[in-house]
This record gives structure tokens, sequence and C-alpha cells, in this order.
């Protein structure tokens, strides 16, 4: 693939000005900073951009698009910089094209149960604005105070509420996506079936920005259900934790979300949060969320699933049935990755997802690497989806190089474990992006690899479009 | 060690949307929850209890609904709950409220605290704990951040005024109000919620009262609403810039001369 691309020169710069404008363009080196890293580790991946453009038309896109195409200069799609695998940092300088200007709601269909919105919506905004219809956004990505509808579609993002909702892709109908050559093309639409030719909307939906870049989507609305009650339930071990998920799963409700917290995790994060859970001989927990349109049903499904925790070996089972009570415990689920980071910044935040009766036996591993490499793994995560956060620390005690020797040791064993013994992914959510890369090459049979880059060739083949990401 | 704890069902602050005509709060369709500063009362309570031993009493007046609270007070673990309803009360201000409350204490018998929350999120008076307090002829702690010696007929308590602390001794029986520093509201458990599902709720009408019915409802309080206003917040700001090290010294200038005209630098300028 190609990595050989144009620098920006002073005359291109003044063709993309006359583009966007003169507001929506900057190099100053303090401005661009801020686009050049995302939530991932600053000091391994950030790279700076040439030149921001913040367009505020597909119109400009697609003109930007078509200079690129022109002079071969790499582009980076940006949304709200709020991702964990690197996938909007422009690790070939050129340009980053950042959606945040578009940010409007263009339609709300209560007829067809759909609103339409432009790219840079922060997730949160949107389901303010359809607040006073009755309809919600069902994709509940934890960063959804900060992050974008577009960055949501471009990396597929899942979530806390996935066991139920399922992930970002299931929502998205429609989409307006501008080409690597400048092309605007509409996929989808408001209709909820199409098997009219490959399902090309579905190929945009988690291609981290590789393909084109997503300028519009419709979004498929659900009514918002009325109640909702929560449990959070203490174990001794964070094996007996995760044994009771799949027993859940079992019963025939489906909850909103089984979220999984281990000692560690639970400990910093209350510990930041001043809370005081009482922890004491605590292994682990399980968060739990019902919801629904009937009270009773709410409460009779949430005092079953309380009981099959109890006969599992639970401490104790506690209840938040009122906003303020659920707030304080989903608070300390929502600020786990935040504690961490105070504790020591330089980490690596995995996202490993595993069959979900395959998810006891991905402890065990986590314990005997973090033994191994003498290396703090806090674990959280979806446990109802199979999907967990374990979360590689710097022992403060050691060097910057032995992290950066070890760490990539560490990853490739866990991996492998994960691929190749539980039939799981790298990554169910944060996505390969340019952190996983070359483990993702690695751990994928050739044969498939080979289908990706074909398909990254077929559309994009001078490679401008955000390359350097999920394929090497 | 008998407490008994006053608590209150409130709409949910973050639903609740005010009228702008009227300028009154629109009830209809918000969630009532809780008072939220009543569950630090409901465990200063129970924090006693664990110490202590003896019972935690819940009394609160309000609809039908008002159970609801009721219910997650013995889920986190209080002993009985009384619910004061009926047609009569509706209406009632603090000066109302607090009469009827503290009959229903007179009835279920003195206890050696009554506790409340600082106030509730609705009306915000905190008015309505001082009041039963007077009613009932106890003396009454405000704003108790926490309380140091309990022992069977006094307590000492660190209230928390404008400057600080003040500590305070009183003899029991007493009522206290809260604030949230006092202590971190346990979570309530299944085990508790189950047993709020099995518990029958007592309620008491005011006839059950052995009270002055011309003392409660809207014809018993003395309070009128007149008139609702919402407040309008202006501010007059004067921007200053700053460019150089010139300008940086006369826009302190300015700064100083503008407080001082409105007598805010207190005794800096001496």
């Amino acid at each position: 693939m190609n990595t050989s691309y144009t620098a920006i020169t002073p005359s291109i710069l003044e063709e993309l000005k006359a583009i966007v404008g003169e507001h929506n363009l900057f190099t100053d080196t303090e401005r661009i900073e801020n686009y050049s890293h995302d939530e991932t580790s600053k000091e391994q991946f950030s790279h700076m951009p040439e030149v921001v453009l913040t367009p505020i038309s597909t119109e400009q896109i697609s003109e930007v698009m078509k200079v690129a195409d022109r002079y071969t200069i790499p582009v980076t799609p940006r949304g709200a910089g709020s991702g964990l695998s690197g996938g909007a940092i422009p690790i070939h300088g050129g340009i980053v094209l950042s959606v945040e200007k578009m940010n409007k709601v263009l339609e709300i269909d209560e007829a067809n149960l759909t609103v339409t919105a432009e790219a840079g919506i922060v997730t949160n905004e949107l389901n303010e604005q359809l607040k006073r219809t009755g309809l919600f956004f069902a994709g509940y990505p934890m960063s959804l105070e900060t992050c974008f509808l577009g960055g949501n579609i471009a990396e597929n993002a899942g979530g806390g509420k996935a066991v139920k909702y399922g992930v970002t892709g299931r929502y998205v109908l429609g989409m307006e996506v501008v080409t690597p050559q400048g092309e605007v093309v509409q996929l989808g639409g408001k209709v909820t079936k199409d098997v009219s030719g490959y399902d090309l909307k579905q190929l945009y939906i988690g291609s981290e920005g590789t393909l084109g870049i997503i300028t519009k989507a419709t979004i498929r609305l659900l009514g918002v259900p009325k109640y909702a009650s929560n449990l959070l339930v203490p174990f001794r071990t964070a094996q007996d934790a995760i044994s009771v998920v799949p027993l859940i799963m079992k019963q025939g409700i489906i909850p909103t979300s089984i979220e999984f917290m281990d000692k560690s995790s639970l400990e910093m994060s209350c510990s930041y949060l001043n809370e005081s859970l009482p922890l004491e001989g605590v292994g682990a927990m399980l968060l739990i969320e019902i919801d629904g349109t009937d009270e009773q049903q709410v409460e009779h499904d949430l005092i079953q699933v309380g009981d099959l925790c109890s006969g599992h070996k639970a401490m104790e089972v506690y209840i938040a049935e009122d906003a303020t009570t659920r707030e304080r415990i989903w608070s300390i689920r929502r600020n786990i990755a935040e504690a961490i980071k105070v504790y020591s910044p330089i980490q690596s935040l995995e996202d490993v997802v595993v069959p979900i009766g395959s998810i006891p036996l991905v402890l065990p591993c986590l314990e005997q690497l973090s033994g191994k490499y003498n290396m703090r793994i806090p674990c959280y995560g979806h446990a109802g989806d199979g999907n967990l956060h374990a979360t590689l620390v710097k022992n403060p005690e050691s060097s910057m190089e032995e992290w950066l020797e070890m760490e990539p040791r560490l990853l490739s064993e866990f991996y492998a474990f994960i691929v190749g013994e539980l039939g799981g992914k790298i990554s169910g959510e944060h996505g390969i992006g340019l952190k996983r890369r070359s483990f993702f090459k690695d751990v994928t049979p050739r044969p498939e690899y080979q289908l990706l880059c074909a398909v990254k060739q077929a559309l994009d083949p001078k490679n401008i479009m955000n390359p350097g990401k999920i394929l090497l | 060690m008998h407490s008994i704890v006053l608590i209150k069902q409130v709409p949910q602050t973050s639903d609740v949307q005010m009228d702008k005509e009227t300028g009154t709060m629109i009830r209809s369709g918000s969630t009532s929850i809780l008072n939220p500063l009543d569950v630090y009362a409901l465990e200063t309570a129970l924090q006693i209890k664990d110490r202590n031993g003896g019972r935690v009493t819940v009394i609160t007046m309000g609809p039908a609904s008002a159970v609801k609270v009721l219910k997650e007070a013995i889920a986190m673990g209080c002993d009985d709950v009384y619910h004061l309803n009926d047609r009569a009360f509706a209406g009632s201000d603090t000066w109302a409220t607090s009469y009827v409350l503290a009959k229903a204490i007179e009835k279920i018998g003195i206890p050696d605290l009554v506790i409340t929350g600082e106030r509730a999120t609705d009306g915000d008076t905190a008015q309505v704990g001082p009041a039963v307090a007077s009613w009932l002829d106890l003396p009454v702690l405000t704003y108790v951040a926490s309380i140091e010696n309990l022992t069977s007929d006094s307590l000492i308590v660190e209230r928390l005024i404008e400057e600080g602390y003040q500590r305070v001794q009183s003899p029991l029986p007493a009522l206290l109000t809260v604030v949230k520093e006092i202590a971190e509201p346990r979570l309530p458990t299944l085990r508790g919620k189950k047993r709020a599902m099995a518990t029958n709720i007592v309620t008491w009408s005011a006839s059950d009262l052995d009270a002055d019915q011309a003392f409660m409802g809207l014809r018993g309080s003395p309070t009128r609403v007149v008139k609702i206003a919402t407040p309008k917040v202006s501010r007059q700001c004067r921007m200053v810039k700053v460019e150089d090290d010139d300008s940086l010294i006369e826009a302190v200038d300015q700064l100083f001369t503008f407080l001082e005209e409105r007598d805010l630098l207190g005794g800096l300028n001496a």
C-alpha cells in the first residue's frame, strides 16, 4: 500500500483555504497540537498534522478530498478525539479533518422513528434534543458526554447498554459518506430492510475512517423505557462474579447492562470519587441494570436476577431504584478509566471480547500475566457482552524502557490466548486503529487479512484515507 | 435508643420544569423521589442503631404515592414506618405540616432523637424540623455535621456554621437536622426491599392523631403565596483589555476602583 505522500505546500494551503475559508483552517502549533492525539497514551502514539480543517458542509469535505486525491495527501477524519485506539491520530501528517462544526440535528421524523443528524453532534446532545419526543438513540458509549455520532459509527461504538440494545451499528439506517476521491454517496435510508446490492453501509460502520468520511447519518430511534433500576452485587472473588454472568443471561430476562468491576478497579474508582462503599473482602462486583415500560415488570425482573445472584455466592445484593442512587453506582463504573489514569498515566486500556461462556477463563489468564510481568492489570467492562477492559498499568517503579519492552510481550501472550484458545477478538468496541494494528495482523488468518487489504485497495487505491490504521 | 426520622417525597430536580407564565413548578409528569437530603437523616439514625441498638421509626406526610419513600427507608434498614395521609393535610405549609408531624410523634411517644434532613429540595425552607421541635418543646440542633458523644441522656454535636464548626451539648430528647457530611448513606439491599414489600404500612389520618383540624391543610396554614417570581439575574460587566505592562497596571487600578465603589474590598485597601 502506498505510504508516499505530498507535503502540504503554501499553494496547497491556499487551495484548501479557498474551500473551507480561513476560519476553518489552522496550522499554528499550539492549536494543531490538540489534534495530534486521542485518549491513547500521548507519549507513545501522538503525531502532529500539517494542517487542521474544520469544514462546515459535506460539499466542503468533498472538495477537500478532491484536492487530497489530486496531490496524494493523507487525510485523517476526526470526531471528538475520545477514541481509545489512536484512530484519529495523523501518523503521516497531512490533513486532520474535524467534523466538530457539523453538529446539527437535521430532521426528527417521528412517523418513521428516525433522526438525521450531522456527524459532529455530541451523542448526549442528540438525546437531549430527542427528549421531547419520548424517543432515544440507544447507543450508549461510556464517553457519551463528549463523543460524536460520526465517531460512534466509524468505531461502531458499544458501551454499557449493549447487552440489551446492541452496539451503534444496529441503529444506523442510512448515512452520507464522502469517498476518498471526493464523491458524495448516500447509503441506506429510512428503510428497515435492504438487500439491494452489497451492504456498503455496514462496511462503513466500524471502518475507523479508513474508507471515507461519514458526514450525516439517519438513526433508528426507540421509545424511552420509562423505568430502570440497578443491582450492585459484590462477590468474594472475580471468578464468582464472572461465573454468574452466563447464568443471568440464561434466565430469559435481558438486562440492559451487566458490568463487571474487579477489586483494583473498584478501589481506584471509589478512592478517586471519595465513595465509601464497603469493600472489605470484596473481590469483584457486578452492576446490573434492568429497564422497561412497566414498573412492576422491572421490579419483578430485578428481584429474580437479584435472587439468582444471592443463590450463587453474592455477598450482598444492593439495589438502586431512584435516580440519585443509580447515578451514585454508575458513577463508580464510569470513573474507573479516569481513576486508573490518576494511579498511573502510562497504561494500555485493552478491549478484548470473548464468547460469553468463556468470560470466566479470561481472569485466571490475566492473573497469571500480572504475576509474570509484575504489572497491575485492573479489569472491568461489559461482562454481559463478553467484552472486558483489562488495563495494563505501568508499575510506577519500572522505567519507561522496561514498560515499552514488556507491554507488547504481555499483549502478544494475552491476545494469543484470547483469539487462539477462546475464539475471541482483540477489540470489541474500541477498534484496531494505530495501537493494535501489528497485533491484529499477527492474530488474523492470512486469507482474511488479504480480503481486508483488497477492500481498502479497491476503495482507496492511493491510501490517503486515514492511512496506517487497522491495516499495516 | 429510639430515633424518629421525618422524610419527604419531592419532585426529582432534573425533571422539574417551571411554568413560564405563572412561575410555579409543573408537577404533573415529574418523577417523585425521596428528598435527597433526608437520606443522610436516615443514615444517621441507622448508624446510631448499629452502634447503640434500638429502633428507627420513619414518618412521612403526603399523598398515597409517598408510600414509596417509606419502603425505601425499610429497604435501608429502618424498623417502623408511618404514613400520614388525609385530604385534610393537603396544602399544608411548614407551620401546619410541622403541627401534624409533631402530633404523630406524640402519638408514637417522644423518642430519644428526632432527626430530619437539612431541608427539602422543593420548598427549600428548612423550617419543618425546627418547627416540629418547637411544637414538642424539644431542644433543636440544626446543621449537625457530626455526633461526638451520645449517651442515654445527652449528646455533643458539631454544627456546620458560616465560620466553621460549633460544638454544642444538649440534653435528650432533642431534634437534629443533619447536613450531608454527617454520613455516607448506605445502599438499600434486596433483603431490605423484600422486607419492605412484605410490610403493611400503617396509615394515619387526621382523626387518628388527636389533632385540631383548624391547624392543618390549606385553611390551617398561615402562609399565603401572594406572588411567585423568578428572579432575573443581570450581570453588568466591564471588559478591560490588557495588552502590555502599562495597560496591566491601569487595569488593576480600574479593578480596585470598581470594587471600592461597591464597598467590596473590606479591610484590604487600608
